[in-house]
């Protein structure tokens, strides 16, 4: 195989690197508790397998790709084919191993669970 | 090698959007609103797009996150109505850091090219998009006539 075959296919493997997409950011909502922070997004039209959400150094970086069928004509078209894109700092304190990410009627939730030593802890004052 | 190519692409991937953008400036004049307002979007929303064949319309709306029972479609004759409402799914008990979501109340008309038989429309959602399927009134069809 030579080098120029190579690259083709990885292009054709990589789900972020889908050419001829608009590449929108979804609008999305954190929440944060003591334990955990959550973080929603809007996604519709993308299914389970477009999906992809990675943590890595400290970014996440979500990507979901739109395939919209219809063998109609358009006749008025206000969204199409998109590729959902958007990343964000995560703290050190989110324990990576225990992120779940869920999709729903177009809704990605993730839950991102704090790892233990960073969850808030009171400290008890002894009398001497 | 190829990873670093990967970066260096998106690195460029402003000038890459600048580049389409003007390069689609014919084809997007004249279209309807697309995702040139990234922070209206809620306003607007939902976004909606009709397409047709011969028989029928169908109609696709965007509708993250609301179940079915929140979603009205009403039609009469010509004129299309999609409302509905979408409740704050927000947990109890949790500090709000980022809200670009939203629970709004929405309404949306249009008037269809031409009359649809209300009583063949089919509906469903799924992944967060409403489907509608308008099959056209037997007045408003396509004939074929044939010359003897």
């Amino acid at each position: 195989m030579d080098k120029k075959n190579e690259i083709v296919k990885s292009e054709g493997k990589n789900i972020e690197k889908a050419r001829g997409l608009q590449e929108v950011a979804p609008a999305v909502d954190i929440f944060e508790s003591e334990n955990e922070i959550m973080l929603y997004a809007d996604m519709p039209g993308v299914v389970k397998e477009n999906l992809s959400v990675n943590i890595d150094k400290g970014i996440l970086s979500l990507s979901g790709v739109r395939k919209l069928q219809t063998k109609k004509t358009a006749t008025w078209e206000e969204f199409g084919n998109v590729n959902y894109v958007r990343s964000f700092s995560v703290p050190p304190t989110i324990d990576v191993g225990r992120v779940e990410a869920e999709l729903k009627d177009g809704v990605l939730r993730l839950h991102m669970t704090k790892s233990e030593q960073a969850k808030p802890k009171k400290i008890e004052i002894k009398t001497a | 090698m190829f990873r670093r190519l990967g970066d260096m692409d998106s690195l460029f991937g402003n000038i890459n959007l600048l580049r389409d953008r003007l390069n689609s400036l014919y084809s997007d004049y004249d279209r309807p609103l697309a995702y040139d307002d990234i922070w209206g979007t809620e306003e607007s929303m939902p976004r909606i797009s009709l397409y047709e064949d011969g028989n029928n319309f169908e109609i696709m709306a965007e509708v993250p996150g609301l179940p079915k029972e929140d979603i009205h479609v009403k039609i009469q004759g010509n004129y299309l109505e999609i409302s509905g409402t979408r409740k704050s799914d927000a947990p109890k008990g949790y500090r709000i850091l980022k809200s670009e979501r939203g629970s709004v109340s929405f309404s949306r008309s249009m008037t269809l090219p031409a009359d649809v038989d209300s009583s063949k429309v089919s509906a469903s959602l799924k992944n967060g998009i409403l489907y509608l399927t308008l099959p056209r009134a037997e007045s408003s069809k396509v004939k074929t006539i044939t010359v003897n």
